[in-house]
Formats: C-alpha cells, structure tokens, sequence
C-alpha cells in the first residue's frame, strides 16, 4: 500500500479523498479544524487533528517515513504554506502538491518546497472557458474523461534495449499502426519538465524516458508489445 | 355610430403592418434608447438648436439675409415634425380603445363615445401638457408671425438640449429627491430676507438712508447681502442696520453652506445610479452578452480569460471588494444583489445575452438565478458552479445547460500527481493551460479546400500539431478519436479538436479563414 498524507479535508481534499478510497492506498487525513476532522472519520475516513505546535503530527502521519506524497488542500492559504515548508523539512524526495488560490501563490508556495500546485478556481474558470469559448473541445474532453474506461491518458516508460531506445522522435512511424494519440514526454536528460509533442521539436529517446499517450487499454499493451520487438 | 367608426379604425390600425412599422420606424427615432439611429438624430437636432439660437443673437445687431430665414424654416419645421412624432408615438390609442371596446363585449355593453374620447383627450393631453412638451411648443411657436412678440421664448430651445443629455436629466432627479430639505432651505432665505429687509426698511427707509426709497430697495438690499455678492450700492448707515446686517451675512453664508452640501452629497449618493443606468444602456447595445455572476476567484480567473478572447461581458456581484477589482480592470460591471429578479430582468431578460456564467459560491443564490431565468427563456446556456457535491444534481434538475464542480475536476488531477506525475502535467496544462500549448478547435466550414482531403493530404501532421479527434456534423454526431493521417477524409461541418502552440493553432485557423473568402 502505498501512503498518501493529506491536509485540509476542504472540498478539494474531500473529492481526493473519495478518489484515492481503494486498497491501493492508504490515506491519512489531518486538519486543523476539529470539525472537518470528525466529519472525514464519519464519512469513513482515518482523520487526525492537529494543531501544528511542532513537526511531530507529521512524521507520525508518514512524512519522512514511509509516505510518498503530501496534499496541502486545506482552505487556509498561509496553513497549507506552513505544512508544505515543514514537510519539506522533513523529507527531501516527498512529492508535495499544493493548492493555490490566485496564480500569483505559486512562485511562493514553490519556493516553499511544492512540486506542483493547482488551483480549483483556476480549473473551474478555463473549464467555464472552454465551453463559452471551444464547445466542440469541451465536449470531446467531457466525453474522453466519461469513457474513463475506454479511452484515457496513461504514460509508458521506454525501457532499456526496447526498439525506441535510442531513437529519434521524428524517425518513429509506428504512430499510425496504433490507435493512440502521442501527447508528450519527459526527457530524463532535460530535467524534470514535461514536453508536448505539438511544440515540434525532434528528441531522441532513450531508455528511461516517459512517453505519455491518449488512447484505450488494448492499443496501449499493443504498443508495450511493439516495443519489444 | 362615430363610436363604432372609431373603434372599427383602432382594429383595421392593429391589423395594418404597415402602420406598425412607420411607428416602429419613428419609435426608433425619436425615443428608443437602444436604436442605432437615435444618437445622430438627437446631435442632428442639437445642432439645429444652437445654429437658430445664433441666427437669433446674430439678428439682433445685423440684417438676416434671406438664406438664414430659410434655414431657420427648415429648422422650424425639423421641430415641427419632431414634436408631432412624440405626440403620435407617447401613447398606444389604439390598444387603449381595443382593451376598452373588448371589455365592453365581455359585459355585452356598447361602447360609449364619451368614454373612447375621454381615452383619447386623457392620454393626449397628458402628453402635450407635460414639461418636455412645452418646452418643445415654447421652442416652435413663436416663430408664428402673430405671436413675434414672444421671439426671446426663442432662447427656450436651448432647454430642448436638456432632453438629449441624460446626465442633465439625473441632475434633475437628484435635486428633485431633496426637495424636502431644499425647500426647508429656501424658505429659510425667503423669512431671513423678509425679516431683514423690514426692519431695514422701518429703521432707514424713513429718510434715514438717502439710498433707500422704498420697500424694494431694501429688499433687494437684502438678496445682495444674504447672497454675499454684496455690491455695496446700498449700505446701512444706523448702528441697528448694522447689526442686521452682521447677522444677515452670517445666516446667509450658512444658508449656502448647507444647500451646497445638500445638492453634493445628493449628487454622491446619486453617483452609482447614474453610472449603473450608462452600464445598462451600454450593454443594452451589445449583442451576445456573457454574464457572469460572481466575482470571486473563479470569476475574476474567467472574466480574464474572457477579456483576452475579445468577448463582450459584465460581472455582477454585491461585494464592493470584489468590484472593485472588475473597476480596476475596466470591465463592465454591476453592483446588485443577484437573487432579485429585477436584477436578473435588467441584465439577463432586457438584453441579447447569449450564456450565463453562475461562480457565487453560494450553491443557493446560483440555483435561485439559474432558476428564475430558465423559467422564462431556455434559449439562454447557463453554466453553473456548484459548490457542494451533493447540490450537483439539483443543478442538473433545475436544467443547468452546464455543471462545473471544480473541486472534484481538481481532485481528478491531483491524484494523477501520485504516479510519475508526468501524467499530472500533461492533463494540467491541457485544462488549464499554463503554457502556450492549448487545446482549440478548427470549423471545417462549406467551401474549404480541407474538404475531401486527408491530414496528409494537407500536411497537418507536419505542422507540429497533435490531432485528438474530429466531431462530424458540428458535434451533433458523436466524433472520431485519432482520425487515420492517410485515410480520414474530411467533410463539411467537420470540427477539429487538436492541440497545439497557440501560434502554429492560430495560422491554421487563420489559412482555414482565408479559403472561405
């Protein structure tokens, strides 16, 4: 099982919380707010309260011991600012993940030691966006996140001595034979930053990398099989 | 007998189209808000007002030449059918008589003439009698050769201007909702004048004051001095005018004060009406309005969004914080609580709004808004933000074109950030596009060259462009995932969904445009 630690079981918290409820994971919520705290143990949650007087809660949790990623979601900005710093403290390599309210947040919550943030507002207004905007692509994402099970976004680690290690992006014309859609890639030797394909730039793959596709379960295990050939 | 004649020409009037359409026509001249020909006119006529108002104070040193006559003729004239136009166009005689005769059947009654003129003279007479109307006939009558005499009513053409500046208008409206303290004010000068000039006059009208020779004198004595213009024509000489005086100037000048501070803070009060009804009669100008209600984060992220897009909105919020961030933006805005229904009336139902934007994040005021509009038209899209889990289905029900949970959306992201986490990117920046890389899409529309033609064919897939899928017959069809490069051919209506760099997006769409002209 692999352990998750999340703070602030505000709405965000709640739906990630609903989402990572399988045996996959095991999830551990804590909050400031005694309330919220016993609303998650009802709801089916294990939940603990909190105070932040020092780091101990933390470690107790996971963090620096054993727990993989932290979710700072609670509602309370400058809370989630202080977990994200303290948590870094602890633990170097845990993935922290913050939520922001305003763009301007993230430089700051970055330096505090998030890998990434995410705003629900931000996603709700270029949600809104879209469908004012580009109809026709709202309802094609609508319908690709419902067909959850047929058609989704997953990523594939090119593995070592497979036929695309070593090779170059422009070279591939394997694209075709499969139904799948490529939408980008990680470069191990560019660092940690995600790259679209449509940016049009030729990369050379090598075994490590992490290409990221669209497209059903069955095309992509074919694609896994052509790799070895 | 005159009465059926009448009644029977308000019916063969309602069934005429034309008629209809010549008062339309001038409706949309003379007074409609929203008419696109309205502003030239009412300049026109400005114009004509400030042109005869200078032949006037010109004629009164030199000779008018004849063309000035003609022009001022013509101009007359302009008045003259103006006039006649609002006087047609200030009542609906015909519905009047129409709704009076139908009653009148249900009882099983005749219909009297008495009562069908009184309906005409009533409503007419109003109108001839009301201020814009006098000033309008003040304006026109006395270039009337018998009523010459009455040629410096000729100056009331200026107050003509009045009708056309709206501001002037609020101005009015605001001096006239202080009436109460305004006249306590007046009539405070009118008894301090009085009182002042009287005991002047008892003191030193009696050959004490070689200035003073009757009752007027003092009392125009007494308007100067209050007013603290103070000519110094006429000045008391006794030891008791003095003292009156002392007195007057001090009351006076307090009596300024105050009506001064009564017309400004009524002015100030005043302020956000007169600039709401310019924000109405500005949008009441646009074609497919956006309304967002709500100005928090989400909207304020939205109406950005918005702005660059070059699409036309207001934000209607009661949060003075929240506005005054859209104030400094510039967007267009409203001040007014959301869950009344004129508020919704005003800005949804009055004007050509195309989708409705709900981000409060009060779950109940969304569904109350989402509500009163879907009760009268469904030909408006709404999209709205639910804010708890358990309310989305009520926003379904209600028949909410479009629910956004953002909470949940987010979450859905957030746990993808527990794999490799390079899945976490790839979907965060295509929902919400923190990069130049975007999702759009591309009408194939009738007459392109793309018809017919496969990506190949057309070289989309060199052009650094990921196609995800075409939607065949505007969307109504469902789409095809991944289109074959070699084998998926075009048709008419078809949408392509792809994502892209914002520029290379942008010289397909601009080349797609380009072969339709």
């Amino acid at each position: 099982m692999r352990k998750i630690v999340l703070f602030g079981y505000s709405k965000t918290g709640r739906e990630i919380a609903k989402l990572l409820l399988n045996d996959e994971y095991e999830v551990t919520i804590i909050d400031e707010n005694p309330l919220l705290v016993a609303l998650a143990n009802e709801e089916g949650f294990f939940a603990r309260h909190t105070s932040f007087k020092d780091d101990k809660i933390l470690i107790e949790v996971g963090i620096g011991n054993g727990a993989e990623v932290l979710f700072c979601v609670s509602d309370n900005d400058s809370l989630n600012l202080f977990v994200t710093l303290s948590a870094r403290n602890i633990d170097k390599n845990l993935k922290i993940l913050t939520k922001i309210l305003k763009k301007e947040d993230e430089k700051k919550m970055i330096l505090a030691g998030a890998n990434r943030t995410i705003s629900p507002y931000d996603v709700g207004a270029a949600k809104a966006y879209r469908i004012i905007q580009k109809p026709k692509v709202s309802k094609v994402l609508n319908q690709l996140s419902a067909l959850k099970n047929k058609i989704s976004i997953s990523e594939i680690e090119i593995p070592k001595g497979s036929a695309w290690d070593g090779v170059y992006l422009n070279d591939i014309d394997i694209k075709q034979d499969i139904n799948l859609i490529f939408l980008g890639m990680l470069d191990k030797d560019l660092g940690e930053k995600f790259i679209f394909f449509a940016k049009g730039i030729n990369h050379k793959l090598d075994a490590g990398d992490i290409i990221v596709v669209l497209g059903s379960k069955k095309d992509i295990g074919l694609l896994e099989e052509k790799l070895w050939k | 007998m005159l009465a059926r004649l009448i009644v029977s020409f308000a019916y063969f009037l309602e069934s005429s189209k034309r008629y209809k359409r010549v008062k339309t026509a001038i409706y949309n001249l003379l007074e409609n808000p929203r008419s696109k020909i309205k502003p030239y006119f009412d300049i026109f006529i400005i114009f004509l007002v400030l042109l005869t108002v200078s032949i006037l104070i010109y004629d009164i040193e030199h000779h008018l030449p004849y063309h000035f006559e003609v022009m001022e003729n013509i101009a007359v004239s302009v008045f003259i059918f103006e006039w006649i136009g609002r006087f047609w166009i200030s009542a609906n005689l015909r519905l009047r008589i129409i709704k009076y005769h139908e009653r009148k059947l249900e009882l099983e009654e005749k219909p009297k003439l008495s009562t069908i003129l009184k309906i005409i003279f009533q409503q007419k007479l109003q109108y001839i009698f009301s201020p814009m109307s006098i000033i309008d006939l003040l304006a026109i009558l006395p270039t009337y050769r018998p009523l010459r005499i009455l040629r410096i009513f000729l100056i009331f053409r200026l107050f003509k201007i009045f009708r056309y500046t709206k501001s002037l208008n609020s101005f009015f409206k605001v001096i006239k909702d202080k009436k109460f303290e305004l006249n306590f004010l007046l009539l405070l000068g009118l008894f301090a004048v009085f009182m002042s000039s009287t005991i002047m006059y008892v003191f030193e009208g009696g050959g004490e004051n070689p200035k003073i020779h009757s009752f007027l004198d003092t009392i125009y004595w007494s308007v100067i001095t209050i007013t603290t213009v103070g000519y110094g024509d006429i000045t008391p000489v006794t030891l008791t005018g003095k003292v009156i005086t002392v007195f007057l100037v001090g009351g006076g000048f307090l009596i300024l004060v105050l009506s001064t501070s009564v017309v400004t803070n009524a002015l100030s009060e005043k302020m956000s009406v007169v600039r709401e009804g310019k924000v109405l009669s500005q949008i009441g100008k646009m074609t497919n309005l956006i309304v967002i209600f709500g100005f928090g984060r989400m909207g304020q992220i939205l109406a950005a969004q918005l702005k660059k897009g070059h699409k036309k909105f207001i934000v209607v919020d009661i949060s003075d914080e929240n506005l005054e961030k859209a104030k400094e933006f510039d967007y267009l805005y409203m001040h007014a609580d959301a869950s009344s229904y004129d508020t919704v009336n005003n800005i949804v139902f009055k004007n050509d709004v195309k989708k409705v934007v709900l981000t409060t994040n009060n779950d109940a005021l969304n569904l109350s808004i989402l509500l009163s509009i879907k009760a009268k038209t469904d030909k408006i899209g709404i999209i709205a933000r639910a804010n708890s889990y358990e309310n989305i289905k009520k926003f379904h029900i209600a028949k909410a074109d479009h629910v956004i949970f953002p909470y949940q959306t987010v979450a859905e992201v957030a746990v993808e950030y527990i794999g490799n986490s390079v899945k976490f990117d790839a979907i965060d920046n295509i929902l919400v596009q923190k990069e130049s890389i975007t999702i759009d899409e591309i009408d194939i529309l009738k007459g392109s060259d793309y018809i017919g033609k496969t990506i190949a064919q057309i070289g989309l897939d060199k052009l650094g462009v990921t196609i995800i899928a075409v939607l065949k017959q505007n969307g109504k069809e469902k789409f095809v995932f991944n289109p074959h490069h070699q084998e998926y051919r075009f048709q008419e209506d078809d949408s392509i969904v792809l994502i892209g760099e914002e520029k290379d997006i942008f010289k397909i769409k601009d080349e797609v445009a380009r072969q339709l002209l």
